[in-house]
């Protein structure tokens, strides 16, 4: 995969990378955004609670349709920070200096790896608490006893897979447009990049609506009750 | 042969093939959802809010075939 993410300064034993850092800068500014308009709860909102508003409504209605009711309530929280933050990183690589001066968190396969497992750590806790953990696991057996040894192979394999394919279509996607921006830059300078970074914007939130829409849909088979 | 010729040889199969089926498939995706649309123009906005999902599930399958050449350029 080419080079890996240089490492800047250490912690202790920890290594801190160029996506950390970048993470760090984008998970305070969010922070900061968020406080700004949830202070002060106002019944006739002011205009940056009046945008949040009208964020969490649209991110309620993206996963209406595919969430059962209570898992909506309960997990939209989870699901919106995911997309939220997913897109924010996705648009960081738009801004001036990206790849070069600071490292796009998600053209790092470490960063969607992360993210892709503990999406599946969120998915089983979810599964485990509606359930139990032999609920959870007597689903995974598959619908029937006589198909036990079949099934349970092949869903703990999908289990598996499930976020590897999350982590590597998040990585793919990003890291590819990053390296087409960068070849396009040696063909044409300015003009080419232009066109597939207006591209990235439209990719850039299909990703990440992609990545959440399925976690949500693991979390709607993990949680869904079973038919009587 | 030597072997960085293979390796090239080898990431440039892995994104061809992958990216020919995958187009293959999404195309014909595409039409249908164009023909269903257009045999019922009143279903436009959920046949389209529909195919996001599987197109992109279909592109994830050639960024795969992507991801290993990337890794096999990476040890020419």
């Amino acid at each position: 995969m080419g080079h890996g993410s240089s490492v800047l300064f250490s912690i202790g034993p920890l290594e801190v990378t160029g996506p950390v850092v970048t993470m760090w800068v984008i998970i305070a500014v969010l922070g900061f955004v968020s406080w700004l308009a949830t202070r002060n709860l106002k019944e006739v909102p002011g205009p940056l609670q009046n945008l949040a508003e009208l964020a969490v409504d649209k991110l309620r209605e993206l996963y209406s349709d595919g969430l059962n009711r209570e898992a909506l309530d309960k997990y939209l929280p989870v699901l919106g920070t995911f997309f939220i933050f997913i897109i924010t990183c996705n648009y960081s690589g738009l801004l001036p200096g990206a790849g070069k001066l600071f490292a796009v968190p998600t053209a790092s396969l470490s960063v969607t790896g992360g993210l892709a497992v503990s999406s599946l750590l969120f998915t089983l806790y979810a599964g485990c608490r509606k359930k139990g953990v032999w609920g959870y696991f007597k689903v995974l057996c598959g619908p029937s006893v006589a198909l036990v040894v079949l099934m349970l192979p092949l869903n703990l394999i999908e289990q598996v897979v499930r976020p590897v394919s999350l982590a590597m279509r998040l990585y793919g996607n990003i890291s590819g447009e990053e390296t087409a921006v960068e070849q396009m830059s040696h063909v044409l300078p300015v003009l080419l990049p232009v066109v597939m970074q207006v591209l990235s914007l439209l990719f850039g939130a299909i990703q990440a609506i992609v990545f959440t829409k399925l976690v949500a849909a693991y979390l709607e088979e993990a949680t869904e009750e079973e038919e009587e | 042969m030597d072997t960085s010729a293979i390796i090239a040889l080898a990431a440039m199969f892995s994104v061809a093939i992958c990216v020919i089926f995958a187009s293959l498939a999404q195309g014909k995706f595409a039409a249908s959802a164009m023909d269903a649309i257009g045999r019922q123009p009143e279903a436009a906005k959920e046949i389209r809010s529909g195919m996001l999902l599987p197109l992109a599930l279909m592109e994830a399958l050639a960024i795969y075939g992507t991801v290993v050449a990337m890794m096999l350029v990476g040890k020419i």
